[in-house]
């Protein structure tokens, strides 16, 4: 079992992923009581787009830094123009209209860029490996997973540490009286939603060389993300956070112990903790 | 609720069992393909509705217990030999309420956006298991089956003709339907409506209101695997489209395009949705995009759906009578 450490990692990186876009699905649910279905079309896209850059282009590093700032702009503009529309209706159109939304950008990445498989091949130090510890591993992991860091700590930050995330939280609380003291809620809830979409964006473009990119790709992650949001309990970072990496590992190890129930593994843990605490591990009680 | 005109209802019924009738005997084989298609798709939209529109409860997993339908059905035609039809569309329908009630004991404690993605987990859940079980569902090769004759006391009906299998199809699921709509006016079936309106009241009151979601939760379910057993018996196969989310997401359509605000809208958008889909896939390979884009539309701007634009257009119609001293029953909330 030498291998464990390795499997460990890729276990890690996974979580990574995973918590990147878990990350800004709880973000805009924490912050806007908005479910955002369409979060891991909007991940897809990103990650094509990233491949469409990239094959034009030649730089990863434009991509990553492209493609965020593009799905913010979209995300700006499907919060203006189309969710704040049927937030009047209650909370099951924006639902239906998030899934609604997904449906259609995924029949669109099929009509523009084909119901194949594409993938990415990278250059440059991030295809390399290192050793340390005797054991060797590729850099593109290490790097998913310092991005994964990063990214909470500076959600983390933003949220908790500065003006316009005291801003942000207010106008969840009372958003009446956040805009009665001046200042724009309705621009608040869209910048929200935009960072939700940008960091989607994010997580597109480096799940892209990871993973395939395929028009599969966003009801695969979006399954697992709902699960850590669940065991993780709804809105919370650090639940997300935790999850992610309990998720990662169960199915990183699930595969290399029991590789014919790693799918259902999953699944149970989420019945559990469904049946012991079905606010999630760090849920408020409901 | 809408009450309903005695007669208008009546005209309608004779209407509808007319049409039902004559499209095989006007119509070809493949009308009757379509209708059947539509019949069964109406069941499963009108047990989707009894959870989305009268209970408010949105599920993206109803595909399960569709799904779940059909692969009972044919799981059980193929491995239990001489199984008569009835014994399948039986088992499949135990089948789903077993998995209704645990399902439903698990996740009805949550609503709203939280119960929304449970049910879409699980149902993802069940897809991974029908894909990856080989040697019970035949993973992504499906299941072929074919149908059994019917065997009635008397005589013997030919199921593989196409059009005995309709009015087979009519009769039960149609009766099915008609039970239905019985139920939406038992007390239980007012009990879900109050449930949806203010659950806190109820509470406050004395009901139970999680029994009452349970058995409705398990009620609908058990009413889209029979929907689900038909299905399977209709394309004699299985395949794990039958219970991947494409199915949930066609339901939803379908309620949508009807409007859920009414018992017979799931109804009508089944028809338009068939019909559409027949039309639509002639033209282009991307016909989901299309279906896709009508939905959300009829989100953005036509939130009761197209049911609910003809009860408008009947309200603007009518109002001159309404003036003439009787009193508006039109649109009485509860």
């Amino acid at each position: 079992m030498a291998d464990i450490p390795v499997f460990f990692l890729h276990g890690l990186a996974y979580a990574s992923l995973l918590f990147l876009v878990s990350s800004g699905l709880t973000l805009v649910f924490g912050l806007m009581n908005v479910l955002n279905f369409a979060h891991a079309a909007l991940y897809m896209l990103g990650a094509y787009f990233s491949f469409s850059i990239f094959k034009i282009t030649g730089h990863f590093w434009l991509s990553l830094l492209l493609c965020p700032l593009i799905l913010f702009i979209i995300g700006a503009l499907v919060e203006k123009f189309l969710l704040r529309r049927v937030h009047r209706h209650g909370h099951l159109h924006e639902l239906l209209l998030t899934f609604g939304l997904a449906y259609i950008i995924t029949e669109l990445i099929k009509f523009f860029w084909g119901n194949y498989p594409l993938s990415i091949q990278l250059e440059g130090f991030l295809t390399e490996s290192v050793t340390f510890f005797s054991i060797n591993y590729p850099v593109y992991r290490l790097f998913i997973i310092a991005c994964a860091l990063v990214v909470g700590l500076l959600m983390y930050l933003v949220i908790y540490k500065t003006r316009a995330g005291i801003i942000v939280r207010a106008a969840v609380n009372d958003s009446q009286m956040v805009d009665a003291l001046g200042i724009n809620v309705q621009l608040v809830f869209m910048c929200v939603f935009a960072v939700g979409a940008a960091l989607s964006g994010f997580a597109g473009v480096i799940a892209g060389p990871l993973l395939t990119t395929y028009p599969g790709m966003a009801s695969d992650i979006l399954i697992d993300a709902f699960v850590v949001i669940v065991i993780g309990g709804f809105g919370s970072l650090g639940g997300a956070m935790l999850s992610s990496i309990i998720i990662g590992e169960l199915q990183s190890f699930g595969v290399l112990l029991f590789p014919s129930l790693a799918l259902v593994l999953v699944y149970l843990l989420m019945a559990i903790v469904l049946i012991v605490k079905p606010s999630g591990l760090f849920g408020e009680e409901q | 609720m809408i009450q309903r005109n005695p007669i208008n209802l009546c005209l309608s019924a004779v209407f509808l069992c007319l049409f039902a009738v004559v499209i095989p005997l006007w119509f070809g084989p493949y009308q009757v393909t379509l209708v059947t298609e539509i019949i069964i798709f109406a069941l499963y939209a009108v047990s989707y509705n009894l959870l989305l529109g009268h209970a408010g409860l949105l599920s993206f997993g109803h595909a399960m217990f569709f799904g779940t339908g059909a692969y009972t059905t044919a799981i059980a035609l193929k491995h239990i030999g001489g199984l008569p039809i009835y014994g399948a569309i039986l088992l499949s329908v135990i089948a789903t309420t077993i998995i209704g009630l645990v399902i439903g004991g698990l996740l009805l404690r949550h609503k709203g956006s939280y119960f929304a993605l449970l049910t879409l987990a699980f149902n993802a859940l069940f897809y991974a298991i029908a894909s990856k079980w080989y040697s019970i569902t035949g993973g992504d090769d499906g299941l072929s089956i074919s149908r059994p004759d019917l065997n009635l006391v008397f005589t013997t009906l030919n199921m593989s003709d196409i059009t005995t299998f309709y009015f087979f199809t009519l009769i039960c699921v149609g009766s099915v339907i008609l039970f239905c709509w019985y139920f939406t006016h038992t007390a239980m079936g007012e009990t879900v409506l109050l449930l949806r309106e203010n659950e806190e009241r109820m509470k406050f009151i004395g009901y139970n209101t999680n029994i009452t979601r349970l058995i409705l939760f398990t009620f609908t379910g058990a009413l889209a695997g029979f929907a689900g057993s038909f299905y399977a018996l209709f394309f004699e196969f299985a395949s794990v489209s039958v219970i991947s989310i494409d199915m949930t997401t066609t339901v939803l359509l379908m309620t949508f395009i009807g409007g859920s605000g009414a018992f017979g809208g799931p109804i009508l958008g089944a028809i338009i949705f068939i019909y559409l889909q027949d039309f639509l896939s002639d033209i282009t390979d991307r016909w989901p995009l299309i279906m896709g884009l009508i939905f959300i539309l009829m989100v953005l701007y036509v939130p009761k759906g197209t049911s609910g634009i003809i009860s408008m257009l009947k309200k603007r119609l009518f109002e001159g009578k309404q003036k003439h001293g009787q009193i508006d029953t039109g649109e009485q909330q509860i």
